[in-house]
């Protein structure tokens, strides 16, 4: 039985499931700030559930050897720090990949740094998580670094975050202080749409509630970090999604044949239904479905295949292949949350290009209108954007492309900002609004510009910068209010 | 016959998605095949992935003459049997100095052999990317890596400056003079690998599986004689002794171990029981700390 037989078998057998079985595969990822004791965690957690060999468990003793912390023989994070100068400085610099299986679950565990300076690999490791584990100090609670990642993890759609209460040795395994962080923290949760917060109270050094259940704790009843992991359902979206495959490329083979190559992102498809291309709105039924292990009846998110249409389409790479009834925006103006990734900060006249599913769009232009404070977690004007900030923006496309809504379609919803200059990806973002029919200058068009905004609608405000990002927010405000009602309008301030 | 086999079906789904899109983003890209048993499952996950096309990039295999002879032919037939593009490439300045395993240090004659050797054949194809079929389970600073890897100018790794990589995005527009490594099998195990393989029922090298084979023991390790190249220390003889190979490379620098798993269900089953990770018979990785990162940082796979 190959591969392509086994998936028919499981298809068969769960028919009313999703139809992939359920929790096969769990992305996990750590994070929080630095020295909260992500990478002993982690360490602690391989080194107890045995996915560490033993001429690894000896490269690591040896290593540990005259670095002894907090009276432990054994560093974990060694097993996580694997670049020199992580280890040389004892931080981590870079997320690390990890990978351990239990008898019913295969875990990808994504380390990832604590320091600010490295938030960018941070949200790297976040986008590919389907469950955070947040750390906090017990000592210390929640700093700032904490409220950035959990709004990171928020930003790239983790729906289900585990806080784990570490070093409970440091505050006596006192219940009292786990009781006033967890309140806390699901007060500060609040604020994100997180659809599961569990807490529990660890100690990785000593292994505490990690893998096996802490003596010196009784008070506390909920499950280990290993139980919780084994018993969570990783699936969160919508089984019932809309049809879409972005198309990777056109292939070419003998016999005339021309086949779409994509990975399905949402929904599924069946042979003889019609499909239809977003951008140009041409329509076509689906012949074949296509792949080495033969011809498939139907496909469904995650598959990846090659779909033969009854009509040549004319379409190549970019476009957005999508059942008839539900179909993406065919956009070129977006509003978007990012969180800016590179040293230099955001420049209004830099060239930017925007990176879809499959898609490569030119940005026209793009404003920010707000950032998200750490302290509160509220936004606030803002027109400016530097590196680790999350922003609410906006961006007009030098052309239309297929867009949905994140929180709808993630994997057609997200995208990444690339510097048209160096290639760079400079930002990754949630799309949270989309629409067809940016004004061009010259069209039947409002234009809102400073005079005009500033003769009445702004006419309070003055040079500071809180006034200035103000000025922006009215402005982006006003054109939204004008759009709403079919006034094209275009902002030049 | 073995458990966890649903997770392989969204691996091998990743896999495809991350050759289609370096194949549409990059120029002129090619697939490193060493012949082990990674190169077996990424030459079928490409084959997969352009089905009912060819993949449309050669193969290019860096030999530095002393593989075993076995692979040398499995890769031929391989070659033959499936019409596919084989560029083999050896560091002839490398072979004229007689850089080889017996006389220099590990490090000495990979660097000349491999990853010297790697650089030529890449800068002579005008590769702009090459899929390697390195998994992140292998070793320390490989788990850090991100599945487009860049390279700056003269093929150097900078593990502080990588990319971030958000989601299933992968960005493959180069800064100038910037490469790229492409590793499909990112987030694959040495136990996926192997289930895979036997799933898909692949041919692999019969290195792999156990059999009687001459066996000369040093520092502990157990090399196996390949041909009269081998220089006996005063003392040594080779045994007969049933091992296998859990990874294949040069024949002077790969150990193997003692092993009766004879087939793939053998095999799986031993990997996941395995209580030694896979590189310890490497023989190159351990010649200093650090030593894969070093060498990665030098152009390396």
């Amino acid at each position: 039985m190959n591969l392509a037989a086994l998936q028919e078998d499981v298809s068969v057998e769960t028919a009313t499931l999703p139809r992939r079985e359920k929790g096969a595969l769990v992305r996990l990822l750590t994070c929080g700030s630095v020295d909260d004791g992500k990478s002993t965690l982690i360490g602690r957690l391989l080194w107890d559930a045995a996915g560490v060999t033993d001429d690894q468990r000896a490269a690591i003793t040896l290593a540990s050897h005259n670095r002894e912390v907090n009276g432990e023989k054994i560093d974990f994070s060694l097993l996580l720090d694997g670049l020199q100068a992580e280890r040389e400085q004892g931080i981590t610099i870079d997320i690390a990949w990890r990978y351990f299986e239990t008898p019913d679950r295969r875990f990808i565990i994504i380390d990832s740094p604590g320091h600010e300076q490295y938030t960018r690999n941070m949200a790297t490791g976040a986008s590919h998580a389907d469950i955070a584990i947040l750390l906090v100090d017990a000592r210390h609670g929640a700093k700032r670094q904490t409220r950035r990642h959990a709004a990171i993890c928020d930003l790239v759609g983790i729906k289900k975050v585990v806080l784990a209460i570490n070093k409970m040795d440091a505050v006596d395994w006192s219940e009292a202080r786990y009781r006033e962080i967890e309140a806390d923290f699901r007060a500060m949760a609040g604020s994100f749409n997180f659809a599961q917060v569990v807490t529990i109270p660890v100690a990785a050094l000593t292994g505490d509630n990690v893998v096996h259940r802490s003596t010196a704790m009784s008070w506390y009843a909920g499950p280990t970090l290993l139980d919780y992991l084994e018993a969570v359902d990783p699936e969160t979206e919508i089984v019932d999604g809309p049809f879409r495959m972005p198309v990777q490329l056109v292939l070419r083979a003998s016999g005339d044949f021309r086949g779409y190559a994509g990975t399905v992102t949402s929904g599924r498809i069946s042979v003889g239904e019609r499909i239809v291309d977003a951008r140009s709105g041409l329509g076509a039924t689906l012949r074949r479905i296509v792949t080495m292990d033969g011809d498939r009846s139907s496909a469904a998110k995650g598959d990846a295949v090659t779909l033969v249409l009854d009509t040549d389409l004319d379409i190549s790479r970019g476009a957005v292949l999508s059942e008839v009834p539900r179909r993406p925006t065919n956009a070129d103006v977006i509003e978007a949350r990012l969180v800016w990734l590179s040293e230099t900060p955001f420049d209004p006249e830099a060239g930017y290009l925007l990176r879809t599913a499959t898609d490569l769009t030119p940005v026209t232009s793009m404003s920010v209108s707000a950032l998200v404070d750490f302290e509160t977690l509220a936004s606030q004007p803002a027109h400016a954007c530097n590196v680790n900030d999350i922003a609410d923006c906006r961006i007009l496309l030098g052309r239309a492309a297929a867009i949905d809504l994140f929180r709808d379609l993630p994997l057609t919803g997200n995208f990444v900002l690339v510097s048209a200059i160096d290639g760079a990806t400079v930002a990754g973002g949630v799309i949270t609004w989309a629409q067809a029919g940016a004004p061009q200058v010259g069209d039947n068009v409002l234009v809102l510009n400073r005079a005009l905004l500033a003769s009445g609608v702004c006419a309070d405000l003055g040079d500071s910068p809180a006034d200035l990002a103000e000025f922006n927010r009215r402005a982006q405000e006003v054109a939204i209010l004008l759009r709403s009602v079919g006034v094209p309008v275009l902002i030049e301030i | 016959m073995t458990q966890l086999t649903s997770h392989l079906k969204l691996l091998e789904a990743e896999s495809i998605h991350i050759f289609r899109e370096a194949a549409a983003q990059f120029r002129a890209p090619v697939l490193l095949y060493s012949i082990g048993k990674d190169s077996t499952v990424l030459l079928h996950l490409a084959r997969k992935a352009f089905w009912p096309a060819k993949p449309p990039f050669p193969l290019l295999h860096v030999d530095t003459t002393w593989k075993f002879r076995d692979m040398i032919a499995f890769r031929d037939k391989t070659v033959r049997e499936l019409g596919l593009d084989l560029i083999v490439h050896t560091n002839h300045d490398g072979l004229a100095r007689n850089i080889n395993p017996f006389d220099h240090p590990p490090s000495v004659y990979t660097d000349v052999m491999k990853t010297s050797a790697l650089k030529q054949a890449l800068d002579a194809g005008g590769f702009d990317a090459a899929f390697g079929g390195a998994r992140r389970d292998e070793e320390a600073s490989r788990a850090k890596e991100r599945v487009f890897s860049f390279r700056a100018p003269g093929h150097r790794w900078e593990p502080r400056r990588q990319r971030p990589e958000m989601w299933q995005l992968l960005n493959g527009r180069l800064g100038k003079g910037e490469t790229v490594r492409v590793f499909p099998l990112s987030n694959w195990t040495e136990g996926d690998v192997w289930r895979y393989i036997a799933l898909e029922k692949l041919d692999v090298v019969p290195l792999y599986f156990a059999a009687e084979r001459p066996v000369v023991t040093r520092n502990g390790q157990m090399l196996v004689v390949d041909d009269e190249r081998m220089r006996l220390e005063p003392g040594e003889t080779a045994v007969m002794r049933k091992v296998r190979f859990r990874t294949l490379g040069c024949w002077p620098l790969t150990a193997a171990v003692e092993s009766d798993a004879d087939d793939l269900d053998a095999i799986v089953e031993e990997t996941l029981a395995a209580k030694m990770s896979e590189r310890a018979g490497r023989l190159i990785d351990h010649d200093q700390d650090g030593a894969m990162e070093m060498k990665k940082r030098e152009g390396y796979f």
